[in-house]
């Protein structure tokens, strides 16, 4: 394991947009028995544009740290815009995230594009 | 500097003010080689430095000096036992590829040599241990074969500290006629460890993880015969280990088992009552909190408690930004996101062995450093739950 950026532990210390909304556009669930991890990550959207994004988590700190700049990120992004954020552009909100760690840090990602999906379901 | 509670003492310790007084001549001033004693002035310095080393060893471990081989520390220690005994006892006894008996939760030291002889075609047996992490000698027994060479279990664990029964398993292994083994890095110093007492016949220690310097520790070898060099050299060690004498490092070892021998039984006190109250005083402020390992048979300087639903990872990371450094697993391990092979060796599953957390405290631990811990670790864990 490489070490974490200071961005990466200011981040997880000071985590944005944690806790829920009423009435969720989209809500993405990922459960990991193995790594030890459940997140559920909770959008609002209106006229194709998020709104809003809030999470809960436990798991690791590069979880913790790429949901709180994912949560500061897609506020105003379109659908498509959302969909097309990965772990690159989150790597390098987090001044540049171990590759050790992206596997998990990924779940934040992963966990978003699946309330982006609940989303496209109840509206298509 | 910000304050640094340091609690990771079983991943190492400080070198002691006095160790490193005693060992500074020998890098300039008495720099020569020991071996050149008998005609050099000189080198007879340095020989009766090392030599008065050993005999502080052998006095800490209740052997006669001329058992303890110096190595490059316990893992050196460990690898020679093994791998030097099972290739002896197999070719000038058996005729055959022995077996060697050791635990799931050893130190990596063995379990990584013990795969290596499985690779050269000796078998090995790894015996469970359970929750209480403390190996059954009745297992231990069941374990026997008639080729059966070695016996390799710790003296105590270094994850969770649990002593191990060492001289029943010895009587056991001896029993027939199977040579027994211990890695004691982990209670060297911090609890009373006599050879005689274990009926071990070979005991590995190393300096750093009692107030001694890095790169050096040893290996208790009752016969000399029973096991094969692992470092072949020169004559050094009585022909069992060469390499020219780490004269430095081994006067601080000397140094720091005198030392350790003179604090012992203050420091086990001391510890015990620091060691339990970080317990109680946890346990007390935090929920759903449950200790990893029986709590009375563990050396004074071990805690390791699980805390459920918190990774450790991001606990440890808030726990350094707050000045408390600690461990999850062990040190050696640190770098590996795997739960902790000792904690599911012992029946915790993999949730519960990536929420635990291992405290250990050292000469240099004060009861302030107790008290910021128990009131900075609660709200760390708050903090964690809260996201969740």
């Amino acid at each position: 394991m490489d070490k974490y950026s200071r961005a990466t532990i200011r981040e997880f210390m000071n985590p944005s947009n944690i806790g829920s909304i009423d009435a969720p556009s989209g809500i993405g669930h990922i459960a990991d028995e193995v790594d030890a991890v459940e997140l559920t990550v909770h959008i609002s959207a209106a006229s194709g544009r998020i709104v809003e994004m809030k999470y809960r988590i436990a798991g690791c700190t590069a979880l913790i740290a790429a949901l709180s700049v994912l949560s500061k990120l897609v506020p105003g992004k379109t659908i498509d815009e959302a969909s097309a954020i990965d772990m690159q552009v989150v790597s390098g909100l987090l001044d540049g995230l171990p590759e050790s760690k992206w596997r998990c840090a990924g779940y934040a990602v992963q966990a978003l594009h699946l309330a982006i999906e609940d989303y496209q379901r109840t509206t298509s | 500097m910000n304050r640094i509670v340091y609690l990771d003492h079983a991943a190492t310790t400080p070198v002691d003010m006095a160790v490193l007084d005693e060992m500074k001549p020998y890098f300039m001033q008495q720099f020569a080689n020991p071996m050149t004693f008998a005609h050099s002035s000189p080198g007879d310095a340095a020989h009766v430095a090392v030599e008065e080393a050993r005999k502080r060893v052998a006095s800490l471990i209740g052997s006669s000096a001329e058992e303890v081989a110096f190595t490059s520390g316990g893992t050196e220690a460990d690898n020679w036992a093994l791998k030097g005994v099972m290739e002896r006892v197999s070719r000038e006894r058996l005729h055959r590829n022995g077996h060697l008996v050791t635990a799931e939760f050893e130190h990596h030291a063995v379990l990584h040599s013990a795969v290596a002889l499985q690779r050269q075609g000796y078998e090995v047996t790894y015996v469970k241990v359970g929750r209480s992490g403390i190996v059954d000698p009745d297992d231990i027994r069941r374990a026997m074969r008639p080729n059966t060479a070695l016996v390799s279990i710790m003296h105590a664990n270094n994850e969770i500290g649990t002593i191990q029964p060492i001289a029943e398993i010895a009587r056991i292994a001896h029993e027939k006629g199977v040579l027994m083994h211990t890695d004691a890095v982990q209670t060297v110093a911090h609890i009373p460890v006599d050879v005689r007492a274990l009926d071990v016949d070979f005991l590995s220690a190393s300096a750093h993880k009692f107030n001694g310097p890095k790169g050096v520790g040893l290996l208790y070898v009752r016969d000399h015969n029973s096991l094969y060099p692992f470092m072949d050299g020169g004559g050094q060690e009585g022909g069992l280990r060469g390499s020219t004498h780490n004269v430095p490092g081994i006067v601080g070892l000397g140094k720091a088992a005198q030392l350790g021998k003179e604090r012992l039984a203050g420091e086990f006190k001391r510890l015990t009552v620091l060691r339990n109250r970080l317990h109680e005083k946890l346990t007390a402020r935090i929920e759903r909190l449950a200790a990893n390992g029986d709590m009375e048979c563990r050396v004074p300087q071990n805690l390791n408690i699980r805390i459920d639903g918190i990774d450790n990872e991001p606990l440890l990371m808030a726990m350094n930004e707050a000045g408390i450094v600690a461990a999850g697993g062990s040190a050696c391990n640190a770098q590996e996101t795997l739960a902790s092979h000792v904690l599911t060796s012992i029946g915790c599953d993999l949730k519960e062995a990536k929420s635990s957390l291992r405290l250990s405290l050292g000469y240099t631990t004060t009861d302030r450093d107790i008290d910021y811990a128990v009131d900075v670790i609660p709200g760390l864990v708050k903090f964690l739950r809260s996201m969740a």
